[in-house]
């Protein structure tokens, strides 16, 4: 009961360092996907009096992934029955070409501001609708999340390193004498400090194998796909070999990092 | 190797305060069977620390089976107390470890295989009378017992000196009896040195020894 008490008060620890770290990383791609998904969504749409050359203002603004016109047959289409036809081939002539451009990233408030300007001083735009202000709303939100999730982080690193450490400080407690003992007989210091290596080890083996099962069942809940769904965005996959050996890695690394630091500090006798 | 233990002006004590020995000089020889005597806080166990190790001199000098002990590393002083035998008082055996395998520690560590270990700790406990308790743990047996097997522990290496610092003080008679066999029967027949710190010299032990006298932080050998 007391081993388990001992293994437990380790293992949560470990957890909660493995399952927000995992957290983050996922919650830094769904962020990312979603810029994606924003980029894509976004157009600037450019009138300009004539047809433009695409290539040059491609090569004048660099900020630009795609150029496609839009067509304003439909316009012409609507207008047919109200004007005759002498104005209608008139208004042809004379109405200007509509553009809509797709950029290589989602811009920030700023770099939309810059490309409009860059744009404008073609002379071949007169003018440029953006229509910035409501995605710069909902992306800022996710950069909130993000950073919000990332301060998660580090806290939870922080309280977790914090309770490891105090869990080792019991466990040199329980071990002190064992190991003083062993020291009155010359034993060396990694065969007085195995068995604390040795759960360190065991544990973070444990905390790890758990953090993954929840991660590998967790996109397939139910309720967890709908609501991804909702948001639009899709869970990232956890592959076993790579995300949970980097877990592992972690644990591993925390873990023996801070018996070792423990171990350290111990008198010896 | 001329002398086991030399001490020379040897002063020991603790951090800032008053030292407990000034000046000391004794030397112990292979094969000694030595006992240090004084009143309550004179300075016996202070002494034997220092021989094993655990207490650094303040001043002067003192070798250790040719080790000195002032300024000693981590890994010459784990070399030197292979070759004791330390028994304690309040004898020192790991709760959570079976008596045969408090028995088998020195020998782990002086990295024998399992079965050369299992084999010379069966031979100790029957030694000692305990071999039909080596299963148990250490808070299953009397402190007499736990006195044994703590003794079986000191000579399971075969040391070259066994260090006891009053290993009969919570023991009645007969485990006394045992022990004083068992120490004496070490130095006779394996050739082992004793440094005994007691408050009384048994006085049936029935073998030769030497008497060092502690008062007022000064060692006096007795004649």
């Amino acid at each position: 009961m007391k081993s388990l008490k001992n293994h437990l008060s380790v293992i949560f620890p470990l957890f909660v360092l493995l399952f927000s770290l995992q957290f983050a990383f996922m919650s830094d791609e769904m962020v990312k996907e979603f810029e994606k998904k924003l980029t894509n969504d976004y157009t600037i749409v450019i009138v300009s009096p004539k047809k433009i050359d695409e290539a040059v203002l491609m090569s004048r603004v660099r900020d630009i992934k795609s150029i496609e016109e839009i067509s304003s047959k439909k316009i012409i289409d609507k207008l047919k029955g109200n004007i005759s036809a002498k104005n209608l081939s008139l208004l042809k002539v004379s109405l200007p070409k509509f553009y809509s451009i797709k950029l290589k990233k989602f811009p920030s408030l700023n770099e939309i501001e810059k490309i409009k300007n860059r744009l404008l001083k073609t002379k071949m735009v007169s003018r440029v609708e953006t229509f910035a202000k409501t995605h710069t709303k909902v992306y800022r939100v996710f950069l909130l999340l993000k950073s919000v999730s990332f301060l998660f982080l580090i806290f939870i690193f922080f309280v977790s390193f914090l309770l490891m450490l105090k869990q080792m400080r019991i466990w040199i407690l329980e071990h002190k004498e064992r190991m003083e003992i062993m020291s009155y007989f010359g034993a060396p210091f990694w065969m007085k400090s195995a068995v604390l290596y040795r759960l360190a080890i065991v544990d973070s083996f444990i905390s790890a194998l758990l953090v993954s099962v929840i991660y590998v069942i967790l996109p397939n809940l139910g309720e967890v796909k709908k609501f991804m769904n909702d948001l639009g965005v899709a869970l990232p996959k956890f592959n076993l070999l790579i995300d949970g050996g980097f877990l592992l890695g972690v644990s591993l690394l925390f873990s023996l990092f801070i018996v070792s630091i423990v171990i350290r500090k111990m008198k010896t006798v | 190797m001329e002398y086991v233990i030399q001490a020379v002006d040897l002063t020991l004590g603790y951090g800032n305060d008053e030292p407990v020995i000034v000046d000391a000089n004794f030397k112990i020889n292979q094969n000694d069977f030595v006992f240090i005597t004084g009143k309550s806080g004179s300075g016996k166990s202070t002494i034997l620390k220092s021989m094993y190790g655990e207490l650094e001199p303040k001043k002067g000098d003192l070798s250790v089976c040719g080790v000195q002990i002032k300024g000693i590393s981590t890994s010459k002083l784990n070399l030197l107390r292979r070759y004791l035998g330390i028994v304690f008082q309040d004898y020192k055996l790991i709760n959570e470890w079976t008596i045969e395998k408090n028995v088998m520690l020195p020998l782990m560590i002086g990295g024998f295989s399992k079965g050369v270990c299992l084999k010379q700790a069966q031979k100790l406990l029957k030694h000692v009378k305990l071999l039909h308790k080596a299963d148990k743990f250490p808070y299953e047996l009397s402190g007499g017992e736990q006195q044994r097997a703590a003794m079986a522990r000191a000579l399971a290496h075969n040391p070259v000196m066994i260090l006891a610092d009053e290993p009969t003080g919570n023991l009645d008679d007969y485990s006394s009896e045992v022990i004083w066999d068992l120490l004496k029967n070490a130095k006779e027949h394996l050739g082992t040195t004793i440094v005994v710190v007691t408050h009384h010299i048994p006085p049936t032990l029935g073998t030769s020894y030497k008497h060092f006298f502690l008062e007022s932080g000064v060692v006096y050998e007795v004649s």
